[in-house]
C-alpha cells in the first residue's frame, strides 16, 4: 500500500487571462486542469503520493498571476494499492 | 467494468469541483456509477473560524480519509479555504495527549515538579481536592453576605470553541454548582465589544442580518477585518458580487495594507484609533448634507450620550486609570438630534484627514457612499473595532451610521460583526459562558434572571451569585494576586493569547497558592504552564454543536473516536462533578431551602435531576441508515447531548425575552443549519423587519424588540487617544493578528507539517523606509522591545501585508515567539476586550 493525496480545487481567474492561468497550472507537477468556463472559473486536480507537495502547490495557486481565489472543493489522503497509482510529484520515501 | 480506486476518487474530486463551479463535466456522472466507494460520509461544520462552512466528513475503518465542501451547505456552497485541507489532519498530530498529566515529585503532587502520567482517577481526586478547599475558603469570606456580594477562589476559562452542550453544561457547573461567576471564554478577548454594543444599541445581542447581504448589497466596506485571510469563503462571495454586479463597489479600511486591498475600490490606510473619528466624520456629513433618513429616525431611534474619558481597563493604579474622570462608566443618558449634531461638528473632513492620514477625496467618497439612498451598503468588521479600548464605542459608532441612514434590518443594507471563532456566538454568547451573563441573554445581576435560571435548573432561590465574576483580563490579575486559586482552562490557549504575559498570566499560573488545570488535545504553551493537564477528544471525535456569526446553528455527529483515554470536555465537566456532595460547596442555610439535595452529588442534582437525562440512550443514526458512536451517552446511560440542549431551549421559550428561540434537537441533525429565532421550524433571515422577523407585527415595518419602546439608541461618542502611542523611544505602533494558513495561536495548524511549512515561523511585517532607517533588511532578526518584553523575530519587507511608515505588524499564532510579552493588556473599560491592535515598541537590530 501507498500513500495518495488528491485534491479538487476550484480556482477563480481574472477575465482575459484564463489561458494564461490554465498553462502555467499544467506546468505544475500532479496538477490537471478538466475544464474551464466563460467566467474565469477553473476546474483543478492536485495528485501526489506526498501530502505535503499537494499542501505547498495548492498554497502557491494565489500567488500565480491572474488568479483572484483558489478554494478547497475535495481532499483526499489514505494508502491505496501502489499499481493504482501513476502519478507525479514527490513520493514518500 | 469496475473502476479502480484512484480512479474513483479523482472522478468523485472533480465532479464535487465541478459543482461547486456550477457547471457538469460529460461522463462525470455514468463515470461515477460505476464505482462503489467504503467510505462513510457526514456533514460537520468547520472547526476554525466563525464562518461556519459544512464540510462532509469521510470516514474509513475508523479514521478519516476524505473531507469535501458540503454543495449543500448555503454559507459556502461547496466550498472550503485552505485550513479544510487540514481539518482531518489536526486530530492526528504526533504529539497529541493520551493521558492526564501531573506535575509530580516523588510519586506525589509537586507544583515544580515534572508532568508524569496519571489515571482519570487520580487526576479528578487532586483536583476535587483543590476545589474543595478553594471553596471551604470562599464558605468562610461569604458568611453573612447577601447573595449579590458573594465572591469565589474557583473559576475557569473555557472557549468560542465549545460546542453549544459543553458551554452549557460547564455553565451550569459553575454559576449553579460551584456558585462562581468567575467563568468567562476566550471569546472575551474577540466579542466582548460586539456584544456591548449590540446590547447598547438594540437592547440583544447578534447581527440582524445574514450572509444574504454578500449577495444584495450594492457596496461593502471593511473596517478592520482581513477577510480574505480571515474568512475566505465570504470573501469569495463579496468578490463573486464585485466581479458580476454593476456599480458594486468595495472599501477596505485598515491600520496596514493587506489582501483585501487587492479589490478594494477604496482602500485607506488610517492612523490607529482613528477610526472613531472617522466614523463621526461620516455622521458628521450625513447630518451636514441632511442625507439622514427623518422618517426612519423619528420612528424607530432615540438619541443618547455616554460618559468620555473612561480609561483603559487596567489595574487600578496605574495613572491613566487614575487620571480618567469617568473610569469604566457607561450609563446613557437621552440627548435630542440638535445636541447630537453639534457633538460630530468638530469631525470635519479637514480635521478627520489630518488626524487619519486618509486622503480627503478618499475619506469624501466613503461618506458619499453611505449617504446616497440608492446603495444598499454592507458594513463589516472584525477585530480592527473589536480588540480597541473604544470597541464598544466603536460599534455604536457604526451602528450610528446605518441607523441615521435607515440602512439596517433589509437584505443588502446592515452592519455585520463577523465572529473569529466556530461557536463564539452559539456557545460564548448564546449559552451566556461570560462573567456576567447566564443563557438567552440573560445577566446575573437582575434578580428576576437569576429566579428564571434557578427555576429552569431546579435550585433553591439564591444559588446563583449576583455579583459579576472576574472576566479574561481580570482572572489573569486575581491568580497573580492569589485571589483565584482553582482554576480550569479548557479548549483555549490562554497563555499564549492573553496580553502581557510576562506580567500578568504567567506569574498568576505558577503562583503557589493556585492549582492550574488545562484541558487540551496538545500540549500548547498554556498545558506545559499548568500543574495538571487532561488529554481532550476534538471536533468529529464527538457529537457537538456550534453557532456561526450569521445566528446559524449547526450539529454534528461522533466520527470517529479519541486516541488514548482522550475525553470530550464535556465528559470531563460532567463527570468532575461527581466528586462534590451539596453540602461540600454549598452553605447550611441555601441546602435548607431544598433539604432533599442532602447527600447528593452535583452530578445527580445538575445533570441526572429528571430533566437533562430524560432521554435514553439509543443508536444516533442518520437518514441514510448509518450508525454513529456517542461516547458521552455510553458513559453516562442517557443522551446528555440532546438533555442539555433540550433544558438550555427552555431559557429561550420561558423567560421574558423573546427572539432567541431556537428549534428541537433533532431538527438540526437534519437540516444545513438554521438561523435563529426559529419560530415553528422556520428560520429568520433579517431580524426587526416586518415580513421576515416574527416578532414584528403586520403595519410596525420595524421593530427594535430588545428595548421595550422598540428603538434603537443613537450614542454619541468622541474620538479619544490610544492607551499608549508611539514616543521619542517606543516609536512604532504594533498591531497582533492572524495569517490565513494558520489559526488563532497554531496549537492545531502548526501541529500539521503542511501548514507549518506554508508560514512557518512569525515574522515582523515592516514597511522598507523603516527597515532601512534602522540598517535592517529584510531576512535579518531584529529584537521587537515594549516596556513589557520583547521577542526576536525575522524582518518582512515584502509579502502579502504592507504596513505603512511607523507601524509594524506580528501574527501571534507562533509559540516560539511570543508577541503577547510585548502587547498592552489594556481593555474597553466597558465590556473588557483587550486592545492587540496598539501599543507602543521599538524594533532593534540583533547583534550576530
Amino acid at each position: 500500500m501507498i500513500e495518495y493525496n488528491l485534491c479538487g480545487v476550484l480556482v477563480h481567474a481574472i477575465l482575459g487571462q484564463v489561458n494564461q492561468v490554465r498553462h502555467q497550472l499544467e506546468s505544475l507537477d500532479g496538477v490537471e486542469v478538466h475544464e474551464t468556463t466563460k467566467d474565469g472559473r477553473l476546474v483543478v486536480t492536485v495528485e501526489s503520493g506526498s501530502r505535503r507537495y499537494v499542501a505547498d502547490t495548492i498554497s502557491s495557486l494565489h500567488e500565480i498571476d491572474g488568479v483572484l481565489s483558489a478554494s478547497m472543493v475535495f481532499q483526499f489522503n489514505d494508502e491505496i494499492e501502489p499499481e493504482e497509482i501513476q502519478v507525479q510529484g514527490e513520493m514518500p520515501a | 467494468m469496475k473502476i479502480s480506486r484512484r480512479d474513483f476518487v479523482k472522478t468523485n474530486a472533480i465532479a464535487a469541483t465541478a459543482t461547486a463551479a456550477g457547471i457538469t463535466i460529460p461522463g462525470i456522472k455514468q463515470a461515477l456509477a460505476k464505482g462503489t466507494d467504503d467510505i462513510r460520509w457526514d456533514k460537520a461544520p468547520c472547526r476554525f473560524c466563525g464562518t461556519g462552512c459544512s464540510v462532509l466528513v469521510g470516514t474509513k475503518d475508523g479514521r478519516i480519509v476524505a473531507t469535501q465542501g458540503d454543495p449543500d451547505a448555503p454559507v459556502n456552497r461547496g466550498l472550503n479555504c485552505i485550513k479544510g485541507y487540514f481539518l482531518s489532519k489536526i486530530m492526528y498530530g504526533k504529539d497529541r495527549l493520551t493521558k492526564p498529566l501531573l506535575r509530580k515529585t516523588a510519586g506525589k503532587y509537586d507544583k515544580e515538579g515534572d508532568f508524569e502520567e496519571v489515571s482519570w482517577d487520580e487526576a479528578f481526586d487532586i483536583m476535587a481536592e483543590k476545589w474543595k478547599a478553594a471553596i471551604q475558603r470562599s464558605f468562610e469570606e461569604n458568611k453573612g453576605k447577601p447573595v449579590d456580594k458573594i465572591t469565589s477562589r474557583v473559576g475557569m476559562f473555557g472557549s468560542g470553541q465549545w460546542t453549544v452542550w459543553e458551554g452549557y453544561a460547564a455553565s451550569k457547573l459553575y454559576k449553579a454548582g460551584f456558585r462562581s461567576n468567575n467563568i468567562d471564554p476566550n471569546a472575551r478577548h474577540c466579542m466582548a465589544s460586539a456584544v456591548g454594543g449590540f446590547i447598547r444599541a438594540f437592547g440583544a445581542d447578534e447581527p440582524m442580518g445574514c450572509y444574504d447581504d454578500l449577495e444584495h448589497g450594492d457596496a461593502f466596506v471593511l473596517w478592520g477585518s482581513n477577510m480574505s485571510e480571515m474568512h475566505p469563503i465570504l470573501w469569495t462571495r463579496i468578490t463573486d458580487t464585485r466581479l458580476t454586479k454593476p456599480g458594486c463597489e468595495v472599501h477596505v479600511l485598515s491600520t496596514f495594507k493587506h489582501r483585501c486591498f487587492d479589490l478594494a475600490d477604496n482602500g485607506m490606510v488610517f492612523v490607529p484609533q482613528t477610526d472613531l473619528a472617522i466614523l463621526n466624520y461620516i455622521a458628521n456629513y450625513i447630518i451636514q448634507n441632511k442625507a439622514y433618513n427623518q422618517d426612519f429616525i423619528d420612528k424607530h431611534v432615540t438619541f443618547n450620550k455616554t460618559p468620555t474619558d473612561i480609561g483603559y481597563g487596567l489595574r487600578p493604579e496605574h495613572p491613566l486609570e487614575k487620571n480618567a474622570a469617568n473610569p469604566g462608566k457607561g450609563k446613557l443618558s437621552k440627548i435630542s438630534f440638535d445636541e447630537y449634531a453639534r457633538s460630530l461638528e468638530p469631525y470635519t473632513l479637514e480635521y478627520t484627514a489630518k488626524l487619519s492620514g486618509v486622503p480627503k477625496e478618499q475619506l469624501l467618497r466613503l461618506a458619499k457612499l453611505y449617504a446616497d439612498p440608492k446603495k444598499k451598503i454592507t458594513s463589516l468588521w472584525t477585530m480592527g473595532f473589536n480588540q480597541h479600548t473604544r470597541g464598544v464605542w466603536a460599534n455604536g459608532l457604526m451602528y450610528n451610521v446605518h441607523l441615521l441612514t435607515g440602512k439596517i434590518s433589509e437584505p443588502g443594507n446592515g452592519p455585520f460583526s463577523l465572529t473569529g471563532q466556530p461557536s463564539a456566538c452559539g456557545t460564548a454568547r448564546e449559552v451566556g459562558t461570560f462573567s456576567h451573563r447566564l443563557p438567552a441573554d440573560y445577566v446575573v445581576k437582575k434578580k428576576e434572571h437569576r429566579d428564571l435560571a434557578e427555576k429552569i435548573w431546579q435550585l433553591p432561590e439564591g444559588t446563583v451569585p449576583g455579583k459579576v465574576g472576574y472576566h479574561a483580563v481580570l482572572q489573569n490579575r486575581m491568580l497573580k494576586d492569589g485571589k483565584l486559586n482553582a482554576y480550569w482552562v479548557m479548549c483555549n490557549n490562554n497563555m499564549q493569547a492573553g496580553a502581557n504575559m510576562n506580567e500578568e498570566t504567567y506569574p498568576g499560573y505558577r503562583n503557589p497558592d493556585n492549582f492550574i488545570v488545562v484541558s487540551d488535545p496538545y500540549p500548547t504553551v498554556t498545558a506545559t504552564a499548568a500543574d495538571l493537564i487532561l488529554p481532550t477528544a476534538m471536533w468529529t471525535e464527538k457529537e457537538g454543536a456550534y453557532g456561526n456569526a450569521e445566528r446559524r446553528t449547526q450539529f454534528w455527529r461522533q466520527q470517529v473516536k479519541a486516541p488514548g483515554e482522550a475525553k470530550s470536555d464535556l465528559w470531563q465537566v460532567m463527570e468532575f462533578s461527581k466528586r462534590f456532595k451539596a453540602e461540600e460547596v454549598w452553605p447550611a442555610d441555601l441546602l435548607a431551602k431544598k433539604p432533599e439535595y442532602r447527600g447528593k452529588t452535583l452530578f445527580e442534582i445538575l445533570f441526572a435531576n429528571g430533566q437533562v437525562d430524560q432521554f435514553k440512550k439509543t443508536v444516533v443514526k442518520d437518514e441514510r441508515g448509518n450508525s454513529y458512536d456517542n461516547d458521552e451517552m455510553e458513559a453516562f446511560g442517557f443522551y446528555p447531548q440532546k438533555g442539555l440542549f433540550e433544558e438550555y431551549r427552555r431559557f429561550q421559550h420561558e423567560g421574558p425575552k423573546k427572539g432567541h428561540e431556537q428549534g428541537e434537537f433533532e431538527l438540526y441533525h437534519q437540516a444545513r443549519g438554521l438561523r435563529w429565532p426559529v419560530i415553528n421550524g422556520k428560520e429568520t433571515l433579517w431580524r426587526y423587519r416586518e415580513g421576515y422577523d416574527p416578532y414584528v407585527k403586520k403595519g410596525e415595518d420595524i421593530r427594535f424588540y430588545g428595548h421595550a419602546d422598540g428603538r434603537a439608541n443613537i450614542i454619541t461618542a468622541p474620538y479619544e487617544p490610544a492607551a499608549e502611542s508611539p514616543d521619542k523611544e517606543f516609536d512604532l505602533w504594533l498591531s497582533t493578528g492572524r495569517v490565513l494558513e494558520h489559526w488563532h495561536s497554531g496549537s492545531m495548524t502548526r501541529r500539521v507539517p503542511e501548514l507549518y511549512r506554508a508560514f512557518p515561523d512569525a515574522v515582523v511585517f515592516m514597511h522598507p523606509n523603516d527597515a532601512k532607517k534602522r540598517g535592517l533588511r529584510r531576512g535579518m532578526v531584529a529584537k521587537v522591545v515594549s516596556r513589557r518584553g520583547d521577542i526576536e523575530a525575522t524582518i518582512e519587507t515584502r509579502g502579502r501585508n504592507r504596513p505603512p511608515e511607523g507601524l509594524i505588524f506580528v501574527p501571534w499564532f507562533d509559540a516560539g515567539r511570543l508577541i503577547n510579552k510585548v502587547t498592552l493588556d489594556a481593555t474597553d473599560p466597558l465590556f473588557k476586550e483587550t486592545d492587540y491592535k496598539k501599543c507602543a515598541v521599538k524594533v532593534e537590530r540583533v547583534i550576530a
